[in-house]
């Protein structure tokens, strides 16, 4: 499921209701007749004042802030561009060399060489802008024909459409390591017909950036299909296609996933384009607004969401009609309500979507991959682990799983982002340990951490919770979640509208429980990896399954085994306590022969825990108690080691491996009444002799002559006897 | 009352002084009997046509009165020899039995060493007893190790009560021990050509294997021939009664455990245990130990590749001899047409004789075979191979006192054996078989990559062979023992060999005491004997860890000695064996 935060844009009524969306600066314009409103959508934030600036009056085909944001360019005509310094107000224009050529528009660029592109329909113009002589100087000119073109300045990516299709492509990458050009290609368009030639639309052109690649998608209405390209710096390679199943369709991008818009269906199909997959990560999804301002009957319970948040916006004055005509799409993941003026931004509700799928395995792959919520990203694949192995999934799947989880956290050490939240982190989970497993863990940790914050940042909360959905805490009481669901509005101080209701209703859930929001807030930020290490898979998912599934250890044990089959390929190391546990389980279920080859196998790793543990469950079977005893001088526990022979009767051993080790830590008494108990007078004599030579002064403690007594006595009474 | 047949080397005498001789050897008996062990000087063994080896077994609460001795003998070897021969020698061994039960009533006695047969005695069950004797010839080669030849008593017993349950249990069930004849006979037969066959260390047996496979009838003539194959002193770096076990790294132990899991979880929620074998080697095993050893000596013997492969040449010939199996004894031992069997047939008298009883032959040579499923199947326990109908086998596990199904399933080197308990399937074949469609489907893609694993990992015949040393390595608390490979056993001198075997006699005198005066405590030993051609023959026990080893050239000092088994037990055994 989406959820869209709404930013409200709430101007005043005379306002013309046109915007332009300036990608380079994610800024939000809407001109009037002699001004620009800016506001800021990254971060995004409800209660950002617009900027004002004044602009000459005229009419306004396209409108872009420099990327140091000092000057405007404002695109008059087809001829002409005007630019209007921000701070001196000076003002220049820029115009068509030639009769016969059109500007199509332009944007600017961070390009070493130079500062703004002006498509034309003759081609690229590449100037530099001069800042002594306030003016425009050509750099570079390339020759084409060009039809419409795309550009994003998340992707630098200029795609240049000609022909009689509109078809062909050319493109041009102008980033901050230089121009790019890429090889010409054409678009793949199904014919309706035999002789008809469809030609193709800028609408119908998407350039999208998922995980660090550029892709184009481009729809086909003919074949209801949405054609994928992917760039590379030498090729464009058609990468398969997606069904759609409406004429209106458009795409978003939240966090690496790609949304396609199914607008007359009024649904969404996600996917995530990471590995060569192209089946969507669930089924078709509908759209519900979030942070509404409305009442606090909208809840956010899965299944309802959507019935719900229509009948909310019926009653409200169609403020919000999903997929409206209003609607434009901005990259990568806004979306502007024109006719209401609002401004949405799109979240996924990552809960929602991993239960719309039943594909555990796929549905972690995807859960791993985000990092805009990573916390909520992580505790959501943890409760899904957990709940896996307690519903008893089969083991082939449980296992697949495991290896998701566990190349997750490889490939995050690698990276370094899982240390980079680990440290906010240990702060919170050393929570829930004292809590108990399996409770919930986040709903504790936000409490307490956010009652001090909160009190402090009271004010801030309502900035702070804008960006922030719903707490991760799927446990939270229903209640607390629809109150931090603030009302996501930007009012502009100046431009003075009725904004009355909704803002009290606001005003009072902010103050009301903003706690849940900003501490997540805080995580989420800090969090950039939902990766969950060896250590967070025992205390939240192995442990507490032991703890339920009493009783029948057999399948958690398989379960463990994928678990350190996956952790082995990854070369994690796996937590001693999780050995710890596996020896309990093959203990209590007897399955004494297997607890032999895992640990004489090396499966279960030797540590002093875990030969501890072989030797407290090797009160029921000698030949574990043995391994336990062999793993304590393996792991060169000397000390130990000695103790246990000593306790064992085999006192003598112990002596001799005492005095190869040099363990010294000792008592002697106990060797000595050991011996003593054995009955043994030679033995007695011998330990008696190893202490008196190997200990200094021996001979004056109460020991030697204690057991020097017992020893003649002994001695004695044999004679006697 | 029976009578027993004595005869001193050096005289004769008549039957009637049997009395007067039993007594003064019972004084004999007396005076020695202490290290348990003891040898009489002047008995003689009973003369009997027969050379090599003889085999019995008998209960002492059969036959106790008069016209009933041979209710007693349930098994004799070689059968042909006249009952009152059989009789005499199993009233020989009674008669020690019992004598020796006044003095030791929980242990009665083990072995008795005569001039020219050694007797060695094995309790199998409460009164039922295995005598084995063995000739003293003057064969230079006929030297063994009475321990060896009592684990042979020791495997044939549980291996026949896996397959067969107790003997108790079926003398009980059928009181007139017809059923018990009928089901001895032929698998101590099987077992004992089973065995002959596939002791590598015998270079006069595996002379004639191939001759043996190619042609029963002169396999069989070894067998009834004097040269019968008892584990000699040539055989002093093998333990009978353990696992050799397959060292893994840990990611392939790993993919093998988690394939164990799914193995066992193909079988749903019933209780079942597994076996796997690369090779002939055990790779992973839920069974308990002593369950574990006999299904391990049935794969090695019957289930493998290797053992499956030596079947495979002698296909036709069995085929034609033996249209069927599953048939009562007499019929099948006289289709056979072997010597050995057929004086069963032939033996009037013999319990074996009648068709009465349908008797299984687990240990039978070449009935196994791999179906196209990956699955082997046999026609032992009934059923057509043709038709691919056979009744699935069972066994019968120590552990659990259940009989169990016994599904093996072999994919390259790969032997699995899955034991699912008769009483959780219902619907017997029928259940079994969707049992293993079941497990195909979960577990063929992991076996593939265990496989794999395990093929890459494995370094051959000669993996655990270090050089420069012949050794035997036993951990007696799991039952697992590695040695040197056989080939390089054979390079070894005999002297050597001899020396070693003398050894572990007396290793074995010692661990016996040691459990006598000091029950449920492990004794620490380290014995070194120079042999004469000077090659050191070392034995070092702790812990319940044995490690034999014969150093032919380190005829330096004992230091020299001590220091390369020091050195071997630090790279080989993480350490056990050094003691200082």
């Amino acid at each position: 499921m989406i959820r869209n935060l709404s930013f409200e844009v709430k101007i005043q009524h005379n306002l013309k209701k046109c915007f332009y969306y300036d990608d380079g600066n994610k800024l939000l314009l809407s001109p009037t007749s002699n001004q620009v409103f800016s506001w800021k959508t990254a971060p995004f934030s409800p209660n950002a004042a617009p900027n004002i600036d004044s602009i000459t009056e005229g009419p306004i085909c396209s409108i872009r802030f420099s990327l140091d944001e000092k000057l405007i360019a404002v695109q008059r005509s087809n001829t002409s561009i005007i630019f209007f310094h921000r701070e001196t107000g000076e003002t220049f224009t820029h115009r068509c060399k030639s009769e016969s050529e059109s500007i199509l528009g332009f944007f600017w660029t961070d390009c070493p060489s130079c500062d703004i592109v002006v498509v034309k329909t003759s081609g690229l113009d590449l100037y530099a802008y001069d800042h002594a002589s306030k003016s425009l100087a050509l750099v570079e000119t390339k020759k084409m024909t060009v039809s419409w073109y795309v550009y994003t300045h998340e992707s630098r990516l200029v795609l240049l459409a000609s022909g009689m299709q509109c078809k062909t492509f050319h493109g041009f990458q102008l980033s901050s390591v230089g121009i790019i050009r890429l090889p010409k290609f054409e678009m793949v368009m199904a014919k309706p017909e035999a002789n008809s030639k469809p030609v193709l639309a800028s609408e119908d052109v998407y350039i999208v950036t998922v995980y660090g690649r550029i892709y184009c998608l481009q729809v086909d209405r003919v074949a209801m299909v949405l054609h994928s390209y992917r760039f590379y710096r030498d090729a464009i390679i058609q990468q398969g296609s997606l069904p759609i199943y409406s004429h209106k369709v458009a795409v978003s991008v939240v966090d690496n996933v790609l949304l396609v818009h199914q607008v007359d269906a009024k649904v969404i199909i996600l996917y995530d384009i990471f590995s060569d997959s192209r089946a969507p990560i669930s089924a078709p999804l509908p759209v519900l607004f979030r942070g509404f301002p409305r009442s606090d009957s909208f809840t956010s319970r899965p299944g309802t969401k959507e019935s719900e948040s229509l009948e909310a916006s019926d009653s409200n004055d169609n403020e919000a009609i999903i997929y409206g005509e209003g609607w434009t799409f901005l990259v990568p993941d806004l979306i502007c309500d024109v006719a209401n003026m609002r401004l949405w931004k799109i979240h996924l509700d990552l809960e929602a979507i991993s239960a719309s799928s039943s594909e555990v395995p796929s549905v972690l792959e995807f859960l791993q991959r985000r990092k805009l919520e990573a916390n909520k990203a992580k505790q959501l694949c943890l409760a899904i682990t957990r709940t896996m192995i307690l519903e008893r999934r089969p083991i082939n799947m449980v296992a697949k799983s495991m290896d998701v989880l566990v190349t997750s956290y490889a490939l995050s050490l690698k990276a370094g982002s899982y240390f980079k939240g680990i440290k906010t982190e240990r702060t919170s989970s050393s929570v829930p340990n004292v809590s108990g497993p399996g409770q919930g863990v986040d709903v504790n940790t936000g409490r307490t951490d956010g009652l001090g914050k909160s009190v402090q940042h009271e004010s801030a909360s309502r900035v702070n919770s804008v960006s922030v959905s719903r707490p991760s805490n799927y446990l939270s009481s229903e209640t607390e979640d629809s109150s931090s669901f603030e009302p996501l509005k930007i009012s502009s101080n100046d431009a003075q509208f009725d904004s009355g209701k909704v803002d009290t209703g606001a005003e009072s859930s902010a103050t009301g429980n903003p706690l849940n929001a900003s501490v997540s807030e805080q995580q989420e930020s800090q969090l950039t990896s939902p990766a969950i290490s060896p250590d967070e898979m025992y205390r939240f998912v192995f442990a507490p399954a032991e703890e339920e599934m009493i009783g029948e250890p057999s399948y958690l044990v398989s379960i463990i085994l994928e678990f350190f089959r996956s952790a082995n390929l990854e070369k994690v190391k796996v937590h001693p306590n999780l050995y710890v546990l596996t020896v309990q389980l093959l203990a209590r279920s007897e399955q004494y022969a297997e607890l032999g080859l895992c640990v004489i196998n090396k499966i279960i790793e030797p540590s002093k825990e875990v030969a501890l543990q072989l030797l407290e469950s090797g009160r029921q079977n000698f030949q574990i108690r043995k391994l336990g005893s062999d793993m304590l001088r393996q792991v060169s526990l000397h000390q130990d080691y000695v103790l246990l022979l000593v306790q064992d009767g085999y006192y003598l051993e112990a002596l001799r491996y005492a005095r190869k080790h040099k363990v010294t830590t000792i008592r002697p008494s106990l060797f000595l009444e050991a011996a003593m108990t054995s009955n043994d007078s030679q033995h007695l004599a011998a330990v008696l002799r190893f202490f008196s030579d190997f200990i200094p002064g021996f001979h004056s403690t109460s020991d030697f002559s204690t057991y020097y007594h017992i020893l003649n006595e002994m001695n004695s009474s044999s004679v006697v006897a | 009352m029976l009578e027993y047949s004595f005869s001193k080397p050096n005289s004769s005498r008549s039957p009637s002084l049997v009395t007067e001789d039993l007594r003064s050897f019972i004084s004999k008996i007396y005076t020695v009997y202490s290290t348990n062990s003891a040898s009489f000087m002047g008995l003689s063994s009973i003369g009997t046509a027969s050379d090599g080896m003889q085999l019995c077994i008998f209960d002492l609460r059969r036959g106790q009165h008069e016209g009933q001795e041979l209710d007693k003998i349930l098994y004799f070897f070689p059968a042909d020899l006249p009952f009152s021969t059989q009789l005499s020698v199993i009233g020989l061994s009674e008669g020690l039995i019992t004598f020796t039960r006044i003095f030791s009533p929980e242990a009665a006695c083990e072995v008795i060493e005569a001039e020219r047969h050694s007797h060695v005695f094995y309790e199998a069950e409460p009164d039922i007893w295995m005598v084995m004797i063995v000739e003293k010839s003057k064969d230079s080669e006929a030297i063994w190790r009475i321990d060896a030849l009592r684990e042979v008593l020791k495997e044939i017993h549980s291996l026949f009560v896996m397959f067969h349950g107790s003997i108790r249990a079926l003398l009980e069930r059928e009181p007139g021990g017809g059923l018990t004849r009928a089901h001895l006979y032929p698998f101590i037969m099987d077992y004992l050509r089973a065995c002959q066959k596939r002791s590598p260390l015998d270079k006069c047996c595996c002379g004639n294997a191939e001759v043996a496979v190619s042609d029963g009838l002169i396999w069989i003539y070894f067998l009834v021939g004097k040269k019968l194959q008892l584990p000699s002193f040539r055989d002093c770096l093998m333990e009978r009664r353990s696992v050799q076990m397959l060292t893994v790294g840990r990611e392939a132990a790993i993919e093998v455990q988690t394939l164990v899991r799914i193995l066992e979880s193909s079988a749903g929620n019933l209780p079942c245990f597994s076996l796997i074998l690369f090779q002939d080697l055990l790779v992973s095993t839920t069974l308990s130990p002593e369950d574990t050893i006999n299904l391990y000596k049935y794969a090695v013997l019957r289930l493998t590749p290797l053992a499956l492969s030596s079947g495979a040449k002698s296909w036709s010939y069995l085929r034609k001899g033996n249209s069927s199996s599953h048939v009562s004894i007499g019929s099948t031992l006289l289709s056979t047409g072997s010597v050995s069997e057929q004086f069963y047939g032939s033996h009037d008298a013999s319990p074996a004789g009648d068709n009465r009883y349908h008797v299984t032959r687990p240990l039978q040579h070449d009935k196994w075979f791999k179906g196209k499923d990956g699955f082997l199947i046999t026609d032992i326990w009934g059923g057509d191979i043709g038709s691919l109908n056979v009744t699935t086998p069972t066994v019968w596990l120590h552990q659990t006192e259940e009989r169990m199904y016994l599904c093996a399933y072999q994919y390259k080197s790969l032997t699995i054996i899955l034991l699912i308990p008769l009483s959780s399937i219902l619907n017997g074949d029928q259940g079994v078989s969707i049992l293993k469609q079941q497990l195909l489907e979960n577990a063929s893609l992991k076996i593939l990559k265990v496989e794999e694993k395990l093929s890459k990992g494995w370094g051959g015949e000669n993996a655990y062979h270090v050089s420069g040393y012949r050794y035997l390595l036993v951990d007696g608390n799991r039952d697992i023992s590695r040695a040197s490979p056989p080939t390089k056993v054979t390079t070894l001198s005999k002297e050597s060999l001899l020396a070693l075997n003398r050894l572990r006699e007396e290793v074995d005198a010692e661990k016996s005491r040691a459990k006598w005066d000091n029950p449920g405590r492990e004794k620490d030993l380290e014995v070194c004997i120079r042999a004469k051609n000077n090659a050191w023959a070392v034995a070092r026990i702790t812990g319940g860890k044995e490690l034999y080893m014969v150093l032919e050239k380190a005829n330096e000092t004992l230091l020299y000695a001590s220091d390369a088994v020091e050195k071997f037990s630090n790279r080989y055994c993480s350490g056990t064996f050094s003691l200082d």
